[in-house]
Protein backbone atom coordinates (compact mmCIF):
# COMPACT_ATOMS: atom_id res chain seq x y z
CA UNK A 1 0.00 0.00 0.00
CA UNK A 2 1.45 3.92 -0.75
CA UNK A 3 1.41 6.00 1.90
CA UNK A 4 1.69 9.48 1.68
CA UNK A 5 2.47 12.08 4.80
CA UNK A 6 0.02 14.55 6.00
CA UNK A 7 -1.13 16.31 9.26
CA UNK A 8 -3.86 14.27 11.09
CA UNK A 9 -5.69 15.05 13.70
CA UNK A 10 -7.98 12.75 15.68
CA UNK A 11 -10.71 14.53 16.62
CA UNK A 12 -12.91 14.40 19.91
CA UNK A 13 -16.01 13.51 17.79
CA UNK A 14 -13.59 10.47 16.30
CA UNK A 15 -13.21 12.62 12.63
CA UNK A 16 -9.70 12.45 11.22
CA UNK A 17 -9.10 15.72 9.53
CA UNK A 18 -6.57 16.21 6.67
CA UNK A 19 -5.30 19.54 7.02
CA UNK A 20 -3.18 20.02 3.48
CA UNK A 21 -4.61 17.59 0.91
CA UNK A 22 -8.55 15.96 0.52
CA UNK A 23 -6.45 13.22 -1.44
CA UNK A 24 -5.11 11.54 1.01
CA UNK A 25 -4.47 7.70 1.28
CA UNK A 26 -4.11 6.38 4.75
CA UNK A 27 -3.31 3.31 5.95
CA UNK A 28 -5.93 1.67 7.93
CA UNK A 29 -4.37 -1.33 8.94
CA UNK A 30 -2.91 0.88 11.40
CA UNK A 31 -6.67 1.21 13.40
CA UNK A 32 -9.63 2.05 12.87
CA UNK A 33 -9.31 4.91 10.83
CA UNK A 34 -11.46 4.16 7.63
CA UNK A 35 -14.89 5.34 9.15
CA UNK A 36 -14.64 8.86 8.33
CA UNK A 37 -12.55 11.12 6.32
CA UNK A 38 -13.25 15.00 5.59
CA UNK A 39 -10.71 17.31 3.78
CA UNK A 40 -11.03 20.54 5.64
CA UNK A 41 -9.91 22.03 2.67
CA UNK A 42 -13.01 21.16 0.52
CA UNK A 43 -15.15 22.07 3.71
CA UNK A 44 -14.08 25.35 3.93
CA UNK A 45 -14.29 26.33 -0.07
CA UNK A 46 -17.98 24.61 -0.39
CA UNK A 47 -19.17 26.40 3.46
CA UNK A 48 -17.12 29.65 3.69
CA UNK A 49 -16.00 30.45 0.11
CA UNK A 50 -18.57 29.54 -1.91
CA UNK A 51 -21.39 31.22 0.18
CA UNK A 52 -19.24 34.32 0.24
CA UNK A 53 -19.56 34.75 -3.77
CA UNK A 54 -22.59 33.91 -3.79
CA UNK A 55 -23.74 36.58 -1.17
CA UNK A 56 -21.87 38.97 -3.04
CA UNK A 57 -23.46 38.49 -6.01
CA UNK A 58 -26.86 38.66 -4.03
CA UNK A 59 -25.48 41.92 -2.56
CA UNK A 60 -24.11 43.65 -5.41
CA UNK A 61 -26.64 41.91 -8.82
CA UNK A 62 -29.00 44.85 -7.38
CA UNK A 63 -26.81 47.49 -6.91
CA UNK A 64 -27.08 51.17 -9.54
CA UNK A 65 -25.35 54.04 -9.40
CA UNK A 66 -26.99 57.37 -9.88
CA UNK A 67 -25.92 59.34 -13.30
CA UNK A 68 -25.76 62.44 -11.65
CA UNK A 69 -23.69 62.02 -8.39
CA UNK A 70 -23.10 58.21 -8.14
CA UNK A 71 -25.25 57.78 -4.99
CA UNK A 72 -26.22 53.94 -4.51
CA UNK A 73 -29.82 52.32 -5.97
CA UNK A 74 -30.76 49.25 -4.38
CA UNK A 75 -33.03 47.50 -7.19
CA UNK A 76 -35.16 44.72 -5.41
CA UNK A 77 -35.56 41.94 -7.94
CA UNK A 78 -38.73 41.82 -9.65
CA UNK A 79 -41.47 39.08 -9.51
CA UNK A 80 -39.94 37.42 -13.17
CA UNK A 81 -36.75 37.41 -11.69
CA UNK A 82 -37.47 34.90 -9.01
CA UNK A 83 -39.47 32.64 -11.78
CA UNK A 84 -36.01 32.77 -13.88
CA UNK A 85 -34.20 31.66 -10.60
CA UNK A 86 -36.51 28.97 -9.66
CA UNK A 87 -36.33 27.64 -13.15
CA UNK A 88 -32.61 28.06 -13.99
CA UNK A 89 -32.05 26.44 -10.29
CA UNK A 90 -34.54 23.18 -11.44
CA UNK A 91 -32.22 23.12 -14.65
CA UNK A 92 -29.07 22.72 -11.62
CA UNK A 93 -30.72 20.18 -10.03
CA UNK A 94 -32.06 18.21 -13.41
CA UNK A 95 -28.42 18.63 -15.06
CA UNK A 96 -26.57 17.14 -11.63
CA UNK A 97 -24.79 20.72 -10.93
CA UNK A 98 -26.68 20.13 -7.33
CA UNK A 99 -26.94 16.89 -6.19
CA UNK A 100 -29.41 17.08 -3.92
CA UNK A 101 -29.08 13.51 -2.33
CA UNK A 102 -25.83 14.66 -1.49
CA UNK A 103 -27.11 18.07 0.00
CA UNK A 104 -29.81 16.61 2.05
CA UNK A 105 -28.26 13.37 4.03
CA UNK A 106 -30.61 11.54 6.63
CA UNK A 107 -27.41 10.39 8.15
CA UNK A 108 -26.11 14.21 8.45
CA UNK A 109 -26.18 15.72 11.77
CA UNK A 110 -28.89 18.76 11.56
CA UNK A 111 -26.54 21.21 11.71
CA UNK A 112 -24.93 20.71 8.36
CA UNK A 113 -28.20 19.94 6.72
CA UNK A 114 -28.72 24.07 7.83
CA UNK A 115 -25.55 24.83 6.49
CA UNK A 116 -26.45 23.22 3.47
CA UNK A 117 -29.63 24.68 3.02
CA UNK A 118 -28.61 28.09 3.52
CA UNK A 119 -25.85 28.01 0.95
CA UNK A 120 -28.29 26.78 -1.47
CA UNK A 121 -30.68 29.23 -0.54
CA UNK A 122 -27.48 31.20 -1.42
CA UNK A 123 -27.00 30.01 -4.79
CA UNK A 124 -31.14 31.15 -5.15
CA UNK A 125 -30.32 34.67 -3.94
CA UNK A 126 -27.72 34.69 -6.49
CA UNK A 127 -28.94 33.08 -9.14
CA UNK A 128 -32.08 36.14 -8.49
CA UNK A 129 -30.06 39.08 -8.58
CA UNK A 130 -27.93 37.64 -11.94
CA UNK A 131 -31.45 37.77 -13.67
CA UNK A 132 -32.15 40.92 -11.80
CA UNK A 133 -28.74 42.61 -13.07
CA UNK A 134 -29.63 41.48 -16.46
CA UNK A 135 -33.24 42.31 -17.29
CA UNK A 136 -33.41 46.15 -17.84
CA UNK A 137 -35.38 47.90 -15.18
CA UNK A 138 -38.59 49.12 -17.16
CA UNK A 139 -39.79 50.15 -20.78
CA UNK A 140 -39.76 48.23 -24.09
CA UNK A 141 -36.28 46.58 -23.60
CA UNK A 142 -36.97 45.08 -20.68
CA UNK A 143 -40.50 43.29 -22.29
CA UNK A 144 -37.94 42.29 -24.95
CA UNK A 145 -34.71 40.88 -22.97
CA UNK A 146 -37.29 39.63 -20.35
CA UNK A 147 -39.36 37.48 -23.01
CA UNK A 148 -36.09 36.13 -24.20
CA UNK A 149 -34.58 34.90 -20.59
CA UNK A 150 -37.98 33.27 -20.35
CA UNK A 151 -37.90 31.39 -23.59
CA UNK A 152 -34.42 30.56 -22.91
CA UNK A 153 -35.40 29.37 -19.42
CA UNK A 154 -38.89 27.12 -20.45
CA UNK A 155 -36.54 25.20 -23.06
CA UNK A 156 -33.52 24.89 -21.02
CA UNK A 157 -36.39 22.99 -18.29
CA UNK A 158 -36.90 20.54 -20.60
CA UNK A 159 -33.25 19.79 -22.42
CA UNK A 160 -31.25 17.22 -21.25
CA UNK A 161 -27.85 18.67 -20.36
CA UNK A 162 -25.27 17.62 -18.13
CA UNK A 163 -23.84 20.18 -16.13
CA UNK A 164 -20.78 21.45 -18.17
CA UNK A 165 -22.81 21.73 -20.77
CA UNK A 166 -25.44 24.22 -18.64
CA UNK A 167 -22.33 26.19 -17.32
CA UNK A 168 -21.76 26.89 -20.65
CA UNK A 169 -25.64 27.59 -21.88
CA UNK A 170 -25.77 29.81 -18.69
CA UNK A 171 -22.51 32.01 -19.57
CA UNK A 172 -23.33 32.55 -22.98
CA UNK A 173 -26.58 33.50 -22.06
CA UNK A 174 -25.76 36.10 -19.85
CA UNK A 175 -22.87 37.31 -21.67
CA UNK A 176 -25.03 37.52 -24.50
CA UNK A 177 -27.39 39.73 -22.64
CA UNK A 178 -24.78 41.60 -20.04
CA UNK A 179 -23.77 42.69 -24.00
CA UNK A 180 -27.01 44.02 -24.93
CA UNK A 181 -27.84 45.77 -21.62
CA UNK A 182 -24.45 47.13 -20.46
CA UNK A 183 -22.98 47.68 -23.72
CA UNK A 184 -25.93 48.42 -26.33
CA UNK A 185 -28.99 49.91 -24.45
CA UNK A 186 -25.96 51.98 -22.15
CA UNK A 187 -24.91 53.49 -25.32
CA UNK A 188 -27.57 54.32 -26.74
CA UNK A 189 -28.90 56.23 -23.53
CA UNK A 190 -28.62 60.02 -23.10
CA UNK A 191 -27.15 61.65 -20.16
CA UNK A 192 -29.03 62.99 -17.04
CA UNK A 193 -28.89 66.59 -16.00
CA UNK A 194 -29.88 69.37 -17.69
CA UNK A 195 -33.40 70.24 -18.52
CA UNK A 196 -35.12 68.39 -21.16
CA UNK A 197 -35.25 71.06 -23.90
CA UNK A 198 -31.22 71.23 -23.04
CA UNK A 199 -30.86 67.61 -23.53
CA UNK A 200 -32.94 67.10 -27.17
CA UNK A 201 -30.50 70.19 -28.23
CA UNK A 202 -27.25 68.15 -27.05
CA UNK A 203 -28.30 64.72 -28.75
CA UNK A 204 -31.59 64.87 -29.83
CA UNK A 205 -31.26 61.19 -30.88
CA UNK A 206 -29.87 59.82 -28.14
CA UNK A 207 -32.44 61.47 -26.16
CA UNK A 208 -34.96 60.61 -28.53
CA UNK A 209 -34.47 56.57 -27.99
CA UNK A 210 -34.35 56.96 -23.91
CA UNK A 211 -37.48 58.26 -24.30
CA UNK A 212 -39.26 56.14 -26.93
CA UNK A 213 -38.05 52.52 -24.89
CA UNK A 214 -38.10 54.17 -21.35
CA UNK A 215 -34.50 53.62 -20.49
CA UNK A 216 -32.92 54.03 -16.99
CA UNK A 217 -30.13 56.46 -16.90
CA UNK A 218 -27.10 54.78 -14.40
CA UNK A 219 -23.76 55.61 -14.18
CA UNK A 220 -21.10 53.72 -16.14
CA UNK A 221 -19.61 52.65 -13.00
CA UNK A 222 -23.02 50.51 -12.93
CA UNK A 223 -21.87 48.12 -16.02
CA UNK A 224 -18.25 47.36 -14.48
CA UNK A 225 -19.64 45.93 -10.51
CA UNK A 226 -22.76 44.52 -12.59
CA UNK A 227 -19.79 42.65 -14.92
CA UNK A 228 -18.04 41.79 -11.63
CA UNK A 229 -21.24 40.33 -10.28
CA UNK A 230 -21.94 38.31 -12.65
CA UNK A 231 -18.09 37.02 -12.78
CA UNK A 232 -18.35 35.91 -9.31
CA UNK A 233 -21.66 34.19 -10.18
CA UNK A 234 -20.08 31.87 -12.88
CA UNK A 235 -17.34 30.89 -10.81
CA UNK A 236 -19.55 30.19 -7.70
CA UNK A 237 -21.63 27.89 -10.20
CA UNK A 238 -18.25 26.52 -11.46
CA UNK A 239 -16.86 25.87 -7.57
CA UNK A 240 -20.08 24.50 -6.72
CA UNK A 241 -19.68 20.66 -5.87
CA UNK A 242 -22.55 18.23 -6.73
CA UNK A 243 -21.82 16.98 -3.42
CA UNK A 244 -20.92 19.28 -0.38
CA UNK A 245 -18.48 17.21 1.15
CA UNK A 246 -15.49 14.00 0.64
CA UNK A 247 -16.02 11.33 2.21
CA UNK A 248 -14.27 8.32 1.68
CA UNK B 1 -10.74 23.78 11.99
CA UNK B 2 -13.39 21.02 12.92
CA UNK B 3 -16.02 20.46 10.52
CA UNK B 4 -18.93 21.58 13.08
CA UNK B 5 -17.33 24.95 13.78
CA UNK B 6 -16.98 25.17 9.69
CA UNK B 7 -20.69 24.46 9.43
CA UNK B 8 -21.59 26.63 12.04
CA UNK B 9 -19.22 29.64 10.76
CA UNK B 10 -21.00 28.98 7.53
CA UNK B 11 -24.59 29.41 9.15
CA UNK B 12 -23.99 32.68 11.14
CA UNK B 13 -22.15 33.56 7.92
CA UNK B 14 -25.20 33.42 5.38
CA UNK B 15 -27.66 34.48 8.14
CA UNK B 16 -26.18 37.25 8.92
CA UNK B 17 -25.02 38.83 5.43
CA UNK B 18 -28.59 37.65 4.26
CA UNK B 19 -30.51 39.95 6.92
CA UNK B 20 -27.77 42.81 6.22
CA UNK B 21 -28.31 42.51 2.32
CA UNK B 22 -32.26 42.40 3.29
CA UNK B 23 -31.76 45.85 5.27
CA UNK B 24 -29.85 47.21 2.40
CA UNK B 25 -32.49 46.97 -0.06
CA UNK B 26 -35.22 48.38 2.70
CA UNK B 27 -33.74 51.05 3.73
CA UNK B 28 -32.43 52.19 0.92
CA UNK B 29 -29.28 53.88 1.88
CA UNK B 30 -27.81 56.41 -0.98
CA UNK B 31 -23.98 56.54 0.49
CA UNK B 32 -21.92 54.64 2.68
CA UNK B 33 -22.43 57.25 5.39
CA UNK B 34 -25.99 56.86 5.23
CA UNK B 35 -25.38 52.47 5.23
CA UNK B 36 -23.83 53.76 9.04
CA UNK B 37 -26.65 55.54 9.95
CA UNK B 38 -29.47 52.98 8.91
CA UNK B 39 -27.41 50.46 10.51
CA UNK B 40 -27.26 52.30 13.58
CA UNK B 41 -30.73 53.48 13.37
CA UNK B 42 -31.59 49.26 13.00
CA UNK B 43 -29.57 48.37 15.60
CA UNK B 44 -31.05 51.34 18.06
CA UNK B 45 -28.15 53.25 18.94
CA UNK B 46 -28.86 56.07 16.35
CA UNK B 47 -28.35 59.53 18.13
CA UNK B 48 -28.33 63.35 17.04
CA UNK B 49 -25.38 65.09 16.95
CA UNK B 50 -25.48 67.40 20.00
CA UNK B 51 -23.04 69.60 18.32
CA UNK B 52 -24.32 70.57 15.19
CA UNK B 53 -27.48 70.66 16.78
CA UNK B 54 -25.71 73.28 19.53
CA UNK B 55 -24.50 74.99 16.39
CA UNK B 56 -27.81 74.88 14.51
CA UNK B 57 -29.79 76.79 17.28
CA UNK B 58 -27.26 79.26 18.13
CA UNK B 59 -27.72 80.45 14.13
CA UNK B 60 -31.34 79.93 13.95
CA UNK B 61 -31.45 82.34 17.44
CA UNK B 62 -29.13 84.91 15.06
CA UNK B 63 -31.55 84.56 12.36
CA UNK B 64 -29.38 82.84 10.26
CA UNK B 65 -32.49 80.22 9.53
CA UNK B 66 -30.42 78.58 6.33
CA UNK B 67 -27.41 77.97 7.92
CA UNK B 68 -29.25 76.47 10.83
CA UNK B 69 -31.26 74.03 8.91
CA UNK B 70 -28.23 73.00 7.70
CA UNK B 71 -26.95 71.58 10.91
CA UNK B 72 -30.22 70.45 12.41
CA UNK B 73 -30.10 68.35 8.94
CA UNK B 74 -26.97 67.46 10.02
CA UNK B 75 -27.44 66.45 13.57
CA UNK B 76 -30.42 64.55 12.71
CA UNK B 77 -30.21 63.06 9.37
CA UNK B 78 -32.38 59.99 9.80
CA UNK B 79 -35.01 62.34 11.05
CA UNK B 80 -36.41 60.57 13.96
CA UNK B 81 -35.58 63.14 16.55
CA UNK B 82 -38.84 65.48 17.53
CA UNK B 83 -37.14 68.58 18.95
CA UNK B 84 -34.66 68.99 16.06
CA UNK B 85 -37.26 68.46 13.55
CA UNK B 86 -39.44 71.05 15.27
CA UNK B 87 -36.79 73.50 15.05
CA UNK B 88 -36.07 72.69 11.07
CA UNK B 89 -40.29 73.28 11.14
CA UNK B 90 -39.75 76.80 13.00
CA UNK B 91 -36.63 77.53 10.69
CA UNK B 92 -39.05 77.08 7.57
CA UNK B 93 -41.69 78.96 8.90
CA UNK B 94 -39.10 81.94 10.26
CA UNK B 95 -38.06 81.95 6.91
CA UNK B 96 -41.13 81.72 4.49
CA UNK B 97 -43.11 84.18 7.18
CA UNK B 98 -43.93 87.53 4.98
CA UNK B 99 -46.11 90.66 6.35
CA UNK B 100 -47.99 90.39 3.09
CA UNK B 101 -48.24 86.75 2.21
CA UNK B 102 -46.12 83.97 2.75
CA UNK B 103 -43.90 81.80 0.77
CA UNK B 104 -45.81 78.56 -0.21
CA UNK B 105 -42.25 76.95 -1.09
CA UNK B 106 -41.11 77.03 2.14
CA UNK B 107 -44.49 76.60 4.07
CA UNK B 108 -45.18 73.24 2.41
CA UNK B 109 -41.62 71.82 3.98
CA UNK B 110 -42.11 73.19 7.29
CA UNK B 111 -45.57 71.67 6.66
CA UNK B 112 -44.21 68.11 6.44
CA UNK B 113 -41.33 68.50 9.17
CA UNK B 114 -44.07 69.46 11.66
CA UNK B 115 -46.46 66.26 10.48
CA UNK B 116 -42.63 64.52 11.37
CA UNK B 117 -42.70 66.04 14.90
CA UNK B 118 -46.05 64.86 15.48
CA UNK B 119 -45.68 61.20 13.93
CA UNK B 120 -42.61 61.15 16.08
CA UNK B 121 -43.82 62.56 19.43
CA UNK B 122 -47.86 63.40 19.43
CA UNK B 123 -47.16 65.09 22.82
CA UNK B 124 -44.03 67.09 22.15
CA UNK B 125 -43.75 70.63 24.20
CA UNK B 126 -40.29 72.83 23.64
CA UNK B 127 -38.82 73.68 26.46
CA UNK B 128 -37.41 77.16 24.26
CA UNK B 129 -38.64 79.82 26.45
CA UNK B 130 -37.84 82.22 22.99
CA UNK B 131 -40.19 80.38 20.79
CA UNK B 132 -43.53 81.64 20.89
CA UNK B 133 -45.32 78.93 19.31
CA UNK B 134 -44.13 76.08 21.47
CA UNK B 135 -46.03 73.12 20.00
CA UNK B 136 -46.05 71.30 16.94
CA UNK B 137 -49.98 72.06 17.08
CA UNK B 138 -49.89 75.67 17.15
CA UNK B 139 -46.66 76.09 14.48
CA UNK B 140 -48.70 73.45 12.26
CA UNK B 141 -51.98 75.72 12.30
CA UNK B 142 -49.51 78.62 11.26
CA UNK B 143 -48.15 76.86 8.44
CA UNK B 144 -51.49 75.75 6.91
CA UNK B 145 -53.06 79.34 7.65
CA UNK B 146 -49.81 80.65 5.53
CA UNK B 147 -50.73 78.16 2.58
CA UNK B 148 -54.48 78.99 2.57
CA UNK B 149 -55.70 81.52 0.38
CA UNK B 150 -58.56 82.87 2.31
CA UNK B 151 -60.64 86.19 2.10
CA UNK B 152 -58.66 87.61 5.58
CA UNK B 153 -55.58 87.92 3.35
CA UNK B 154 -56.98 90.47 2.12
CA UNK B 155 -57.42 91.96 5.75
CA UNK B 156 -55.45 95.43 5.62
CA UNK B 157 -54.68 94.73 9.27
CA UNK B 158 -52.33 91.26 8.74
CA UNK B 159 -49.58 94.05 7.70
CA UNK B 160 -49.45 94.56 11.57
CA UNK B 161 -49.06 91.34 12.81
CA UNK B 162 -45.95 90.48 13.78
CA UNK B 163 -43.82 87.38 13.37
CA UNK B 164 -43.81 84.25 16.01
Amino acid sequence: MSRTQYDIETTDDGLIEVLTDRSAIVDSEAGAISSQLVSTDGLTTTYLLLPAIFLIVTLFGGLRFSSLDNSFIFMPPPLVCLLLAAAATIQFVRAGLIGLTGWFDGRSGGIRNVANTLILLTVFTATTQAYNSLLPESGLAMWVIGFCLVWSAWTGLFSDADAKKLLKSTGAVFALAFVVKYLILANLTAPEGGSWLQRMIHDPGKEAITWLIDLPRYSALTGYVQFAALAAYLLGLFLTPSKPTMRQ
Amino acid sequence: MKPINIHISSIVLVTASLAFIGFLYLSQPKTLAEVSTKSSVAIGTYATDKAEFDRGLELFRKDDLIGARTAFERADPERRDANTQFYIAYSYYRQGWGRVSSDDTLFKPGLDAVERVIALDPTYRSSDASLTMRTPSELKNELEEGLKITPSDLDPLKLFRERK
